[in-house]
């Protein structure tokens, strides 16, 4: 019976720091947002997307098997309904050279393309996200109509989770014409393209 | 906190049982519900592998990718919560600590699939569900731990995730209330489910320990009900369950009845009447009841009273028989005894019909006014009256005149002690004559009546009348012939006195040769006649009774010795050889009259000596009988007896045709020894072969001797001191010689006290006036004087009439004693003698006697 006490005790104090330690690194990681390009303030002369004119145009750069950018689509969606057409959005789905045919053929892509007012795309190679300075999954820009960068940054909290954000409610804002009070919010997903070798491990890290 | 519940004690009252079932119930619900979140944690921990495999297997960098963080996290993240529970149930299944792990797990496995499923609202319901599963404990308050866990798990994801928990920016403030009333809201319900379902917990232990504890009624008054009871199953299954007092009705075990059906014990007689009731019941009638046999194990038959009754089913379908069996074996046999008796009864009276129709004596009864009520036909026979004449009549007016006072006493007394027998009275016939009536009656106070049998005994009564006649004619005639016997003795010893005295006084005065034989003669004669005299008056005492006998142990050696030296003489002028066995022990002894045995001897030897020829050959010999008893055998070489005399050899007078011989006899002498030997309790015969002799013997039991015992040192029996103790003479006057040496010899440590002897009454009354001893010791049975005469001299002399004499004798009647001490005696003191008695009585006759001398020296 002691020692039935004593192997319970060290194993409920090894429980609890396992837990601790793991659910502290997954908090760690979920809380951790992707790298940040370099984003151009006016919308990029070279890129090959047409700007409109008549309303503001939001560009979301994505990679096609991010699974935390699934959030982001559920965000988009969300936006697309509350803006009431005023604005135009574009998905670019990233595709390397060399990919399969049905490489940037996913379920993603599905869901974006299934979102009202949005038009889905493939980023050749990431040309177009090169363009806009984007380097990570998720990373959303709002250009206004005079071609003007009203937003940048994620439209989740974190990574891969759903819900009410900051990123979200500052678009929402500038697409009726508000104060926008957050312009630029971190951005949680993959890295569309292949980031420098680091000592670190995970690549969803910096 | 690791307190398990394990209340094995047995606990007393319904309530305490109530108390234990419930925690019984309570710590199985524990368990149960410990090994289904143990299951769930496995399935949970596996479900959120797989969600994270669906969902997010992998994070990508470009175009490469890796393993996603998620699947790690729902590998290792998913294992450390589910595994330490898991492993808490096995190990501690029940206890308070396990299940509240068990709810922290379950929380924080809820805060794992919502962050693999990126906070997806579904994945929240995983939270409410949990919190149910955890009500399946009905402990509400593992709750308590689980709430915090959700609590803790939202404030964290606030911490980090402000936005999207509590919508700082476009959600409402009040959301994360909201989602804390939500869980409120459930716990609340779920608390109130557990007291819920604790209550009703409680309502059915209660419900059960009261179920249970009316099984036990059962069970005990099944058990320990005074008759047997048994369930049996339908069809002659066997027995299922019995009862104590049945196995002991049966004689079988519990486990030997289990293995038999009630028919296999039935008698073989009541098989058949068992099955139709068994048919019966199966039929439809709900119980019976029978009087039946069983056979015990012993095999002893055992009458009982089987009632059985169908045991049914929640279905009311008959399932078992219940039979109750009470012992009836005891009525049985009362009722048997009852009905024999019964029987009996009835041949009794039938008996006494027949002996009524039948017999001569009349046979009646009367109530309390005498009136004849019952009468067999014998009446008319003994009265001359017919049953039907006397019936209703008074018996008294049947009875004579001068017997009705004695026959009304006779009656009243039979009222009081309720029978009379042989009582005779007169009654007179109806033809007048009168007949002596022999009646035995007996009185029945309860039924007030009186049982009589009378018995004609007027021939009887005429008989008797003429025996009493016959008999006090006998008795005159038999005194007349003791008075004539003693007239005779005293006739003839008169004259034979005259005859013999001057005839030895003629016999002294030198007559001539002539003379001599002729005085001879008359001596002769005279002393034959005296003889005659003594045995003719001994056989006469023997028969009437009056012969008196001293019978002790009496030294067989001393005895013959002394006959043989009367012998010699005799013997020597007849030439006879007379011998006795060389190796006779002295210290045979035999219960005898000294003096009576001598006198057989001498009357044996005196035959033998005298019926053997000239020169002959009579010896003597001691032995042992096949009976133990002591015979003595004289044996002579004689012309010996024919066989067909022998039977004639003890009759009196008959001298088997030898009168004329020349021998002297009176044919008395063995007669008289034979009287004396069966008067000592010895027996006498006698073998003989013509020719050659006879042998004639004697048998007596045989006696310790009164030496045989005596301590070396008498001096712890006798005088504590015996130079304190009085010096004294003592004289003995005893004819047995045994006796005499045994009271020397215990003496003889005593020398302040002188003893005198002697061995016949005169001589010890000449002792006792020439020495005047302090004390004297008399036998009562020698050889000259009787020892009452002798006390009655001694007290009658003035020089004797004051000393203490002590009587020693075999004779211990109470008459004897108090007619001697009422003659003068001090004590009396009985063979064999008590040695401590003797020196008492000695001691306190010598300290008086000394005292009495004193007072009259003063």
């Amino acid at each position: 019976m002691r020692k039935n006490i004593l192997v319970t005790t060290l194993l409920g104090l090894t429980w609890v720091a396992a837990v601790t330690l793991g659910a502290r690194t997954l908090l760690r990681y979920e809380s951790t947002p992707g790298r940040v390009g370099l984003v151009s303030a006016t919308w990029p002369s070279a890129s090959a997307i047409q700007r409109s004119a008549e309303r503001s145009t939001l560009v979301v750069l994505a990679h096609p098997h991010c699974p935390c950018t699934r959030a982001s689509m559920g965000e988009l969606a969300q936006i697309m309904a509350d803006a009431q057409g005023k604005v135009q959005a574009y998905v670019l789905f990233m595709k390397p050279n060399g990919a399969g045919a049905d490489w940037d053929d996913t379920d993603l892509r599905h869901q974006a393309a299934t979102i009202p007012g949005v038009t889905v795309l493939t980023d050749a190679n990431g040309t177009e996200a090169e363009r806009f300075g984007v380097k990570t999954s998720g990373h959303t820009l709002l250009f206004g109509r005079d071609g003007v960068l009203l937003f940048s940054g994620g439209i989740t909290s974190s990574r891969g989770h759903a819900g009410g954000n900051a990123g979200e409610s500052a678009i929402l804002a500038a697409l009726a014409g508000g104060q926008v009070d957050y312009p630029q919010t971190p951005v949680f997903g993959c890295s569309l393209t292949r980031q420098p070798e680091q000592s670190g491990g995970n690549i969803c890290l910096r | 906190m690791f307190t398990m519940m394990n209340r094995g004690s047995r606990l007393e009252t319904s309530t305490d049982r109530a108390e234990e079932l419930f925690q019984q119930h309570r710590q199985e619900i524990f368990r149960h519900t410990d090994k289904l979140f143990a299951k769930l944690m496995l399935v949970q921990w596996v479900f959120c592998i797989v969600l994270a495999l669906v969902i997010s297997p992998r994070t990508w960098d470009g175009d490469s990718s890796q393993v996603h963080i998620h699947v790690w996290a729902a590998i290792f993240l998913g294992g450390a919560i589910s595994l330490f529970p898991a492993w808490m149930t096995r190990v501690w299944p029940g206890a308070v600590l396990t299940r509240h792990v068990v709810a922290v797990a379950q929380m924080l496995m809820s805060a794992l699939l919502i962050g693999l499923t990126g906070g997806r609202i579904e994945t929240h319901f995983h939270v409410f569900g949990s919190l149910v599963i955890l009500s399946f404990y009905r402990d509400w308050r593992v709750l308590i731990p689980a709430t915090i866990v959700v609590a803790l798990d939202h404030f964290l994801r606030g911490i980090y995730w402000p936005y999207s928990v509590y919508g700082v920016l476009n959600a409402s403030p009040w959301r994360s209330i909201e989602h804390a009333g939500w869980v409120i809201f459930e716990n609340v319900f779920l608390v109130f489910s557990c007291f819920r379902s604790i209550h009703e917990m409680r309502f059915i232990a209660n419900r059960t320990a009261a179920l249970e504890a009316s099984d036990q009624n059962s069970r005990q008054l099944f058990d320990e009900a005074p008759i047997g009871m048994a369930v049996v199953g339908l069809d002659n299954e066997g027995f299922k369950q019995v009862n104590a007092r049945l196995t002991q009705m049966i004689g079988y075990s519990e486990e030997e009845l289990l293995g038999r059906t009630p028919l296999n014990l039935t008698h073989p007689d009541d098989l058949e009447a068992t099955r139709r009731l068994v048919k019966a019941m199966l039929a439809g009638t709900d119980h019976c009841s029978v009087e039946k046999r069983y056979i015990r194990k012993d095999g002893e038959i055992l009458w009982a009273t089987r009632t059985a009754c169908i045991i049914r089913d929640k279905a009311g379908q008959p399932c078992n028989f219940l039979i109750m069996v009470e012992d009836i074996t005891e009525r049985k046999r009362a009722e048997e005894a009852l009905r024999e008796s019964k029987r009996n009864l009835e041949a009794a009276l039938e008996a006494n019909q027949l002996i009524m129709d039948n017999s001569q004596d009349v046979i009646c009864t009367m109530d309390e006014s005498g009136r004849f009520v019952t009468m067999n036909e014998a009446s008319e026979a003994l009265w001359g009256f017919p049953p039907q004449e006397l019936i209703g009549r008074r018996y008294m007016e049947l009875v004579h005149p001068e017997d009705r006072r004695k026959t009304e006493k006779t009656a009243a007394d039979i009222v009081v002690t309720g029978r009379a027998v042989d009582f005779v009275n007169r009654y007179i016939r109806k033809d007048g004559d009168i007949v002596n009536v022999l009646w035995s009656a007996s009185w029945s106070a309860s039924k007030k009546m009186m049982f009589c049998v009378a018995h004609d005994v007027t021939e009887r009564t005429r008989i008797e009348a003429a025996l009493r006649e016959a008999k006090e004619e006998a008795d005159r005639a038999n005194r007349a012939k003791s008075e004539f016997l003693s007239r005779m003795s005293h006739e003839l010893r008169t004259p034979l006195n005259a005859i013999l005295g001057f005839g030895q006084l003629l016999e002294r005065q030198k007559p001539t040769e002539q003379q001599r034989s002729r005085v001879q003669h008359i001596i002769s004669a005279g002393r034959h006649l005296l003889n005659l005299i003594n045995e003719v008056l001994d056989i006469s005492r023997i028969e009437a009774g009056h012969l008196q006998l001293s019978v002790e142990p009496v030294a067989v050696a001393e005895v013959i010795e002394e006959a043989l030296n009367l012998m010699r003489p005799l013997a020597t002028d007849r030439s006879t050889e007379l011998s006795v066995d060389a190796d006779l022990a002295t210290d045979l002894h035999v219960l005898a009259d000294r003096q009576r045995l001598k006198q057989v001897l001498l009357n044996l030897l005196t035959n033998a000596v005298k019926y053997t020829a000239i020169g002959g050959r009579v010896a003597v010999s001691v032995s042992m009988s096949e009976s133990s008893k002591m015979r003595v055998v004289v044996t002579d070489t004689g012309a010996g007896i024919a066989a067909n005399k022998l039977a004639r050899l003890f009759t009196p007078f008959d001298r088997l045709g030898l009168e004329q011989s020349g021998v002297e006899g009176t044919g008395l002498g063995l007669a008289l020894c034979q009287r004396l030997m069966h008067a000592m309790g010895g027996e006498i015969g006698v073998s003989s072969s013509l020719g050659k002799g006879s042998a004639f013997w004697i048998e007596l039991p045989s006696a310790d001797s009164p030496l045989k015992g005596l301590p070396k040192n008498l001096d712890p029996l006798g005088f504590e001191d015996p130079s304190a103790a009085e010096t004294g003479k003592i004289l003995y006057i005893e004819d047995n010689l045994s006796n005499l040496t045994l009271v020397e010899q215990m003496l003889a440590e005593q020398p302040h006290l002188e003893l005198i002897t002697a061995m016949q009454g005169g001589l010890g009354l000449d002792l006792a006036r020439q020495h005047l001893p302090d004390l004297i010791l008399l036998d009562l049975h020698l050889p000259d004087i009787p020892g009452h005469k002798v006390l009655a001299r001694l007290r009658g002399n003035k020089l004797t009439r004051d000393i203490p004499v002590v009587i020693i004798s075999a004779d211990a009647t109470a008459r004897q004693i108090q007619r001697l001490m009422a003659a003068g005696a001090r004590s009396y003191l009985t063979k064999p003698i008590d040695i401590a008695e003797f020196f008492r009585v000695i001691e306190e006759t010598m300290r008086e006697r000394k005292s009495a001398l004193e007072c009259a020296a003063a």
